[in-house]
């Protein structure tokens, strides 16, 4: 298991190789340009050619390349064309509400949409079952900004119990960090329980099916014990996958939340970094996120050998 | 006790379990009364005002560098940093005094060596510091108090360039920083101002916090925009990036925020309807909207194509896709100056004016030779302005019987796009919109856009030898009448010849919760004379 993971890691070095090129190429080609943004509208020619020097974007394709990767090797991730900061630092002060949101995603997510995906099999076909597949249409057709909009209007504007914006690090206490999270998660999480939800329902009414549920009815096992104990463990692995690929769900979904309610999160400095061409900045954040999901990959196989005794790797 | 009261108790008691107790610092009712949250323009990515010229960094620099002069409501320059200020017989040699008591946010005393250092970094940035530079014959400290600058020839606009409010700003600096490169970003953020700047809790693209400059000596006289004593009543002013005006209106409504710098149109009436909210005019000097034509390549490289968009063009149809119905936020703009200042002038604007003469026009284009090639119209739609303005010049392209390549695009690319001079298909372009901040156009100072040097130019190149005869005699211009002659001959030139196409002069709103008071109109948010009750 041990060699299995270290080979899966070192397999990731080739996977974030040929990102950092694809996206390094695809920013060199991108219009746009750094040094008009930061000159401003006042500038001439002549003062956004200087800075554009200054920052070295008049240099060659290989050159830019050549030096950016001997900086990575270095674990330097460059500074921002922009506000002079390096980008690590500038990741390092937005991770942390975006680790939060998706985790409180994740958590709430799985409390909710598995249970429900677990009743909707189990009461397959009836009117609970249509409730549960209905909410699951909805939560997949309505955007995210949309949910997040109404509930922000309902639930911080119209009976001031939470928040409309912002973000509380979670060493200023438990509840603050909390109450700004709960409906940007729940906005965010909306498309994620409909996905799960419908994944557990389908892959409970294929292991429903099996004759061992029926030997564990006919042994007398209450409902709740078939359920959660037998069935779900054996419906496991297609939610655990579904999980995984999830995350990038919600790193696409953050961008948006963030946006939103306002958390100063990575989702927000891409967006940032992007319309302003901060090309040290979109190059850190795509690498971090490649990386995040080759492991969240990993994480994910390794999970399928604790639900599932006969993978072994 | 209010429903958020019994969650927070009742969720407070699963935290409590968690965490072991609130680490939340508790912050009493003065000190969050002390606090002024602001929402402001845009995101204030980089804090150098001299390396960056956007508005956002302006408005942020203005908190925390002091200038020598700084312009009031009357656009005259009034002593700032300095006591006292003499010019030779000749106009040559102009002596500044700095007055007593100026002292950095590190505790040094400013001295006429930073004042020098700062003015050199900027006067190779400024378009009114590069005219200074080329008459300077030396800029020197005499002593700890006393500079000297010594020119070639007089400049009567010399104390307006200390104090204008367009980016750059004259802002003094320490020595040391100040020696940066002018093309490089400072690493440094130390001024003499009212505010300091804490760097440490700076956040780009989230937030940046003002804390008040204890030691920092107002003047005694009354504050008028960048002008008079700047009186600072809160302990702390911090910024809250905010990109989502939705979010911004709901945030101040619930009494997250206390003052939006500029909410849009669409949700001023929300605003308005809430009774803890007050609503106004924030700059009176508003915007100037800009068809900007490229004069190098066919058909707008003929004077005929360029008045035929004129002639045509409905300033009504373009301020309503921006403000809607609101009459109080838009002016018709027969002209290039901001409407209500000294230079204001309609001379030659009739064009712009009346019934519009879609017939004319056409003839016009004709004239020039028209004949059907795609006419690419570079449009950024993540600008609610230009998007506006977009969608009104395809339909009035459409009218006209041009062929319309209209390139849908982000802000970001129109900026690198309309730097090609290359013709249209290969990448250059015929038209994009874009606006000007009022105070940029109260005259030919800082008003790149009304330029007409050809290559030196703003985007587009026009070529006019009137409009850049007339801007050279505003600059030598020694009477405000004089000035107001020179104005209606630019103005007329730069119609004549079509420099640009104006979309007309539109105002934007301000809000601020109602326990906010002394917010002041102005050309920038004025955070002095601002204080805040709990």
């Amino acid at each position: 298991m041990l060699a299995y993971a270290l080979r899966r890691v070192l397999s990731t070095l080739p996977v974030m190789a040929i990102v950092a090129l694809f996206v390094f190429s695809l920013l060199y080609i991108a219009p746009g340009d750094p040094a008009v943004v930061i000159a401003g509208d006042q500038a001439s020619p002549a003062d956004v050619e200087r800075i554009r020097a200054n920052l070295g974007l008049d240099q060659p394709f290989l050159v830019q390349f050549g030096s950016w990767v001997w900086r990575l090797l270095h674990f330097d991730l460059g500074t921002s064309i922009f506000t002079n900061l390096p980008v690590s630092a500038m990741i390092a002060q937005r991770i942390e509400p975006t680790l939060s949101l998706m985790m409180v995603t994740l958590v709430l997510t799985i409390l909710i949409a598995v249970p429900l995906g677990v009743i909707a099999a189990w009461k397959a076909g009836t009117w609970i079952d249509r409730v549960i597949m209905a909410f699951a249409v909805f939560g997949f057709s309505v955007p995210v900004f949309v949910v997040g909009y109404i509930l922000a209007y309902v639930f911080a504007l119209k009976f001031d119990l939470l928040p409309v914006q912002g973000y509380t690090p979670l060493a200023q206490g438990f509840w603050p960090w909390l109450q700004n999270l709960i409906l940007p998660a729940v906005a965010l999480g909306c498309v994620y329980i409909a996905l799960i939800a419908r994944i557990t329902r389908a892959a409970m009414l294929e292991v429903l099916q099996q004759d061992y549920i029926r030997t564990a009815r006919a042994k007398g096992l209450g409902q709740g014990g078939i359920l959660f104990i037998h069935a779900l463990k054996n419906a496991a692995v297609p939610i655990v996958t579904v999980v995984g690929i999830g995350i990038a769900l919600l790193i696409g979904g953050a961008v948006v939340t963030e946006s939103v309610f306002a958390i100063p999160g990575l989702g927000r400095l891409t967006i940032d970094a992007i319309l302003r061409r901060d090309y040290p900045v979109i190059q850190g954040i795509v690498l971090l996120f490649s990386f995040v999901y080759v492991l969240v990959n990993l994480l994910i196989d390794v999970t399928y050998t604790l639900v599932d005794p006969r993978i072994r790797y | 006790m209010d429903r958020r009261t019994v969650l927070k108790g009742l969720a407070g008691a699963g935290g409590l379990a968690l965490t072991g107790g609130f680490a939340a610092p508790a912050i009493a009712q003065g000190a969050a009364a002390r606090t002024l949250r602001f929402v402001p323009q845009a995101n204030l990515a980089n804090f150098d005002p001299i390396w960056g010229t956007q508005y956002v960094v302006r408005n942020a620099a203005a908190m925390v560098w002091d200038t020598l002069y700084g312009i009031d409501d009357q656009f005259v320059p009034q002593r700032q940093m300095v006591e006292s200020e003499e010019v030779s017989s000749d106009g040559l040699t102009w002596t500044f005094k700095l007055r007593p008591g100026l002292k950095f946010h590190d505790g040094t005393p400013v001295l006429a060596k930073d004042v020098v250092a700062s003015l050199t970094r900027w006067s190779a940035r400024d378009p009114m510091g590069l005219m200074l530079k080329a008459l300077q014959n030396e800029l020197t400290a005499v002593d700890d108090k006393t500079f000297k600058w010594v020119l070639k020839q007089p400049y009567p606009k010399m104390l307006f360039a200390l104090g204008k409010g367009n980016a750059p700003c004259a802002f003094i600096m320490p020595e040391r920083i100040a020696q940066t490169d002018p093309f490089k970003q400072m690493t440094e953020y130390v001024g003499s101002g009212p505010f300091k700047f804490v760097k440490g809790e700076w956040v780009p693209g989230a937030k940046a916090v003002f804390e008040k400059f204890t030691d920092y000596v107002p003047r005694q006289e009354k504050p008028v925009w960048l002008a008079g004593g700047k009186q600072v009543l809160v302990d702390r002013v911090e910024w809250v990036i905010m990109p989502d005006p939705a979010t911004a209106a709901a945030a101040l409504q619930n009494g997250e925020v206390d003052w939006w710098e500029n909410p849009i149109t669409d949700l001023v009436p929300v605003l308005k309807g809430n009774k803890n909210i007050g609503v106004d005019i924030g700059d009176p000097l508003g915007n100037v909207g800009a068809f900007r034509i490229n004069h190098l390549h066919a058909p707008f490289n003929n004077v005929k194509a360029r008045q035929a968009i004129l002639m045509a063009m409905s300033q009504e149809d373009y301020m309503r896709a921006l403000v809607g119905d609101d009459n109080s936020l838009w002016k018709p703009l027969p002209g290039f100056f901001t409407p209500g200042t000294p230079l204001y002038t309609e001379a030659g604007g009739e064009i712009l004016k009346g019934k519009r003469d879609l017939v004319a026009a056409k003839k016009l284009l004709e004239e020039a030779g028209y004949k059907g090639e795609p006419i690419t119209c570079v449009v950024a739609q993540d600008q609610p302005i230009t998007k506006a303005f977009g969608d009104v010049t395809a339909d009035l392209l459409k009218k006209l019987g041009m062929n319309v390549d209209f390139v849908a695009t982000d802000w970001g690319t129109v900026g690198a796009r309309r730097a090609q001079k290359t013709p249209p298909a290969q990448g250059g372009w015929h038209m994009f919109h874009t606006w000007h901040a009022g105070a940029d156009c109260i005259n030919p100072a800082a008003y790149n856009a009304l330029r007409a040097n050809g290559d030196k130019a703003w985007f587009g190149w026009p070529t006019s030898e009137p409009v850049e005869t007339e801007i050279t005699n505003w600059f030598n211009a020694k009477s405000l009448d004089e000035e107001k002659a020179v104005a209606a001959r630019i103005n007329k030139a730069a119609i004549d010849d079509v420099v640009f196409a104006p979309t007309g002069f539109f105002l934007g709103y301000t809000a601020w919760r109602k326990n906010v008071s002394g917010v002041t109109k102005g050309p920038i948010p004025l955070f002095w004379g601002v204080s805040k009750t709990a």
